[in-house]
């Protein structure tokens, strides 16, 4: 497992959601293909539509029951942070989402439409301090999406609606 | 806005306490899963079994849900057993070492028999 995070990419160094073709900055020797794009208004539950489109949108790749899974709890979760942390559940910033495929990998790139606010690095969390009520119970999200994929990326750059934003980029391998 | 999908009904094996969830576990389920608890504390003196056999979703959320819960019952003393969990969710508990305070059955059956 892999975290990178790169702060203030140049645009033109990104392949930001509504450029289906080119190269992530992740893996730059990868030559990936575009699979699909969604865009979702940040409400309340809409996570559960971002993880079902991208499953739906993986199926040829016939993807092991373990792997989907995985991804599909990632996809869940990064998409409830970007609707949740980036565009504070404001139903007109759009959630924007890419799958890509390579010869050996499967990328996913989601990202939210604001915020300054840096993506904490995942830490896990301290269950017994959450149990004895010294800590939130919550704060799980980051840690799941570190241990469901191959590698997490995170890219900040500036938002065409104003301000910066985030794209989350999972990866998990389709061979070896 | 996406519906609320989750119910939790509470029903007594012997003086255990079964919590049957169904749906999904998310913000949504809080309330409900919250009161399912405190009826399953009121009604059984044993242990509590949570049955996830009829759940199909859980996310971080739902998680921490669980953790609210595993955090009353030790404070009550009581043991939360776990059954029902596919193998996605038995790996989840596995990670966020939920696994390492909860006795985890495959079904009710075995978590039964085993107590």
């Amino acid at each position: 497992m892999t975290f990178v995070t790169l702060e203030r990419q140049p645009e033109s160094s990104l392949s930001v959601p509504g450029e289906p073709q080119g190269e992530t900055v992740a893996a730059p020797d990868k030559q990936w293909t575009h699979v699909a794009e969604f865009s979702l208004p940040s409400e309340p539950g809409n996570e559960m539509q971002a993880m079902q489109m991208v499953a739906t949108a993986v199926q040829e790749l016939d993807l092991p029951a373990v792997s989907l899974e995985r991804l599909k709890t990632a996809v869940a979760e990064a998409t409830m942070n970007a609707m949740e942390h980036g565009n504070h559940y404001q139903e007109d910033l759009p959630v924007e989402i890419v799958v890509r495929r390579s010869d050996d990998a499967l990328a996913v790139l989601i990202t939210d439409q604001g915020g300054s606010q840096v993506i904490p690095e995942p830490e896990t969390p301290n269950l017994e301090a959450k149990l004895e009520g010294k800590q939130s119970p919550r704060g799980w999200g980051l840690f799941l999406i570190k241990n469901m994929v191959d590698e997490m990326n995170i890219y900040i750059g500036d938002s065409e609606h104003g301000g910066t934003h985030h794209t989350v980029e999972l990866i998990i391998k389709t061979k070896g | 806005m996406a519906q609320p999908i989750f119910e939790a009904k509470v029903r007594l094996a012997g003086q255990r306490a079964i919590i049957d969830m169904f749906g999904e576990i998310n913000a949504f389920a809080d309330g409900d899963l919250n009161a399912a608890y405190s009826e399953a504390q009121a009604k059984g003196d044993a242990d509590i079994l949570l049955n996830f056999a009829s759940v199909d979703y859980i996310n971080s959320t739902g998680i921490a849900l669980i953790v609210g819960l595993l955090a009353k019952a030790r404070q009550a003393r009581r043991d939360l057993l776990v059954c029902g969990l596919s193998d996605h969710y038995l790996e989840i508990f596995q990670i966020t070492r939920l696994a390492d305070f909860m006795k985890i059955y495959p079904d009710e059956q075995s978590a039964l028999q085993a107590a």
